[in-house]
């Protein structure tokens, strides 16, 4: 009985669809896909909104205006809402980090890593993704995620490359190439923080001369400090160039004034 | 000839008793308030200075601030060894001195989270840190095995922790890089007043692997003093020293150095290592602005008394003289000079504010030692304010001493105004006088 069993499994198991690895060249092939989608080669504002949940306090939603100028490392925060927070903001410039409070007229500089407005959120994940750059890429296999078949990528950061988080996980849908989940991983290995992109929306930018793809809502949720989460959804769009003064320290001064 | 003046002020004294308690008594009620509210301050200021060259600093600190980009710093001084070796033949009045590792780190539990200021403590090689701190649960000496921690009572109910319960430590590396360590709580100790409010410890080692150090480099070295009160002689000769070897040095800034590395330093457009040559003053400045206020606040409500005294010993005085118009009129008529009726009535002034004060500075020393005796608790929210847990009063002898001095010398000089009038006084007029 065992005897006839044993092929008639091997067959089965041959035909089965076994998950064929992503060669080299077609992993990179991929992260760099998931960097030029985002990518916009010219300026870029929208509008977003942030809701805070922490627990043990209360839910704040922020709403907030962000600018960016990527070719030049540029980028500028300006909190609208609440009305506490109304006029604070953070500017980017290269490498550096400044935030403002219109309170106390003091500008204080910033780890690039800061959490935004104490969120979840980091100046990162509202800007263009940089993985193909930063991180050398890794295939783990292809799994189901809900209805969704998706490559799952382990990003490890290359030798002497600043980031805030060493390892990264990503759930890639096969079919459009969005990411729909992250996890980001400590130095010690320990997961931190769960980021989940439901929605991707694309629009045409006259830049580029293409389209570019961004998460419309993106759900964090804090691994280390359970219970904590910040949704982030973005809205208005608009891809046409910014005037040069945004991205200065006198103009999100005098947004406040 | 001195001891007949003070039979005789003693007498006067005797013969107005009621006026002479009265005043006595009040001279004695402003020193004993006096004496109580400096030794609340010194006891104050005593508990601070003690845990806090324990659990946040030495009596001069050679810390540092590393810089990878401009708007990132880690408190950290790279190569410390090489840096403790020039302190060493810097600062001859050194006893002993300590490396410690610093961090800034969120610490959370199950329950909840908290930011709290981290020190890295070897405690086999601090003596005095198992002296300080009093374990309410676990051991000190736990807390020399790697991945341990140590939690004051009011972070440890706050988190709703319990020794040997895991938490979690969440804080980004030196070079930014977001990191955790899960650590077990050996020792729960009991609050040290505002300092333990926010700071806690873990062994050094962890504190080396959760901020990706290597073991040549610390937070701080703490430096204890032969004499602390060399302290800021030390620091400069230290800051000017180290610069000399080659190291960069920031200028004095009177601040902890938490507060640098959230606010200062970041801000500031340099990379690389820095030095920071601190006093134990500079890292507690804001309890240092704090203990300030109190003293000014003393100061101003001991100008008011002075005030008071000064009016009221006039006005007493003044009636004194009135009444006993008629006993001067006779003492000059007798042959006394002016300045004798003067003298006496400064001395005998002199004598009861002598009395008054030294009994008020025994009643403060007394209620002080007493109140320190009962071990009164101090509220929590009284806590912040007093920095202590437990009220306690610390006499100064050369202070309450000076403060008997002082009242005295106001009142005999308050007196001489009104001494001086009665020695005008003419025989003759004194001696019609109705009064």
């Amino acid at each position: 009985m065992l005897r006839r069993a044993v092929p008639v499994l091997l067959v089965l198991l041959a035909a089965s669809p076994v998950a064929r690895a992503l060669s080299p060249d077609e992993l990179r092939k991929v992260v760099e896909t998931l960097d030029d989608r985002q990518r916009n080669s010219g300026d870029w504002r929208a509008l977003c909104y942030m809701e805070s949940k922490e627990k043990g306090k209360t839910d704040v939603v922020y709403e907030l205006l962000v600018y960016r100028r990527d070719q030049d490392d540029k980028q500028l925060f300006l909190f609208t809402q609440p009305k506490s927070e109304a006029g604070k903001g953070y500017l980017r410039m290269e490498k550096n980090l400044w935030s403002y409070d219109p309170s106390t007229g003091r500008w204080e500089r910033r780890t690039e890593r800061e959490r935004i407005g104490g969120t979840d959120t980091r100046r990162d994940d509202l800007s263009e993704p940089r993985l193909a750059v930063d991180y050398e890429a890794k295939w783990e296999g292809d799994e189901k995620l809900g209805v969704y078949d998706v490559h799952h990528i382990v990003l490890t950061v290359k030798p002497d490359v600043d980031v805030s988080y060493p390892v990264r996980h990503l759930w890639v849908d096969k079919a459009s190439l969005n990411i729909l989940k992250r996890q980001d991983l400590a130095l010690s290995g320990r997961l931190m923080r769960t980021s989940y992109y439901p929605k991707w929306k694309k629009i045409y930018s006259e830049s580029k001369k293409g389209e570019v793809w961004y998460p419309e809502e993106m759900r964090f949720f804090d691994e280390i400090e359970k219970g904590n989460s910040t949704l982030i959804l973005i809205q208005e769009i608009d891809l046409r160039p910014l005037d040069p003064n945004i991205f200065t320290k006198a103009w999100l001064e005098s947004k406040s004034r | 000839m001195i001891a007949n003046d003070l039979i005789m002020a003693g007498r006067n004294l005797f013969r107005h008793t009621r006026r002479s308690v009265i005043l006595a008594g009040a001279l004695a009620a402003i020193t004993a308030l006096l004496v109580l509210l400096t030794s609340l301050t010194t006891g104050i200021e005593r508990a601070m200075m003690e845990s806090a060259t324990t659990l946040m600093t030495g009596h001069v600190n050679v810390g540092g601030f590393f810089k990878i980009t401009a708007g990132s710093a880690a408190p950290l001084v790279s190569g410390y060894p090489r840096v403790l070796e020039e302190v060493r033949r810097e600062v001859p009045e050194l006893d002993y001195a300590v490396a410690r590792g610093r961090g800034f780190a969120k610490v959370v539990s199950d329950a909840a989270s908290m930011d709290i200021v981290l020190s890295g403590v070897e405690v086999a090689s601090e003596p005095m840190f198992a002296k300080v701190v009093v374990p309410l649960a676990g051991r000190i000496a736990d807390l020399a095995q790697p991945g341990t921690m140590l939690l004051f009572q009011g972070q440890a109910e706050r988190l709703k922790v319990k020794v040997g319960d895991t938490v979690t430590l969440s804080a980004p590396t030196a070079n930014g890089v977001n990191n955790t360590s899960d650590v077990r709580v050996a020792v729960i100790a009991r609050n040290i007043g505002l300092l333990s409010a926010f700071s806690a410890f873990i062994e050094q080692r962890t504190l080396w692997q959760l901020y990706g150090l290597s073991p040549q480099a610390t937070g701080a070295i703490h430096l204890f003093l032969k004499d602390q009160q060399a302290a800021p002689v030390v620091a400069a000769r230290l800051r000017a020293g180290l610069a000399q070897a080659g190291w960069r040095v920031m200028d004095p800034e009177p601040q902890p150095y938490w507060m640098k590395l959230m606010y200062t330093v970041p801000s500031e457009d340099w990379t690389g290592q820095k030095l920071d040559v601190t006093t134990w003053k500079d890292e507690l400045g804001q309890f240092q602005s704090y203990l300030t206020v109190v003293n000014l606040v003393t100061a101003i409500l001991i100008v008011v008394l002075m005030v008071v005294v000064i009016i009221g010993i006039i006005n007493t005085m003044a009636i004194a003289i009135r009444e006993r118009t008629r006993e001067i009129g006779t003492l000059r008529a007798i042959g006394m000079q002016r300045r004798k009726v003067l003298w006496l009535f400064v001395l005998e002034m002199t004598l009861l504010a002598l009395v008054g004060t030294a009994s008020g500075a025994l009643v403060g020393v007394l209620v002080g030692a007493l109140l320190t005796a009962a071990g009164i608790h101090v509220p929590d929210a009284m806590q912040m304010f007093l920095v202590q847990e437990r009220l306690a009063f610390v006499v100064e002898p050369g202070r309450v001493v000076r403060y008997v001095a002082t009242l005295t010398l106001v009142v005999a000089l308050a007196s001489l105004l009104p001494a001086r009038r009665a020695a005008r006084l003419k025989p003759i007029t004194a001696m019609h006088h109705i009064g």
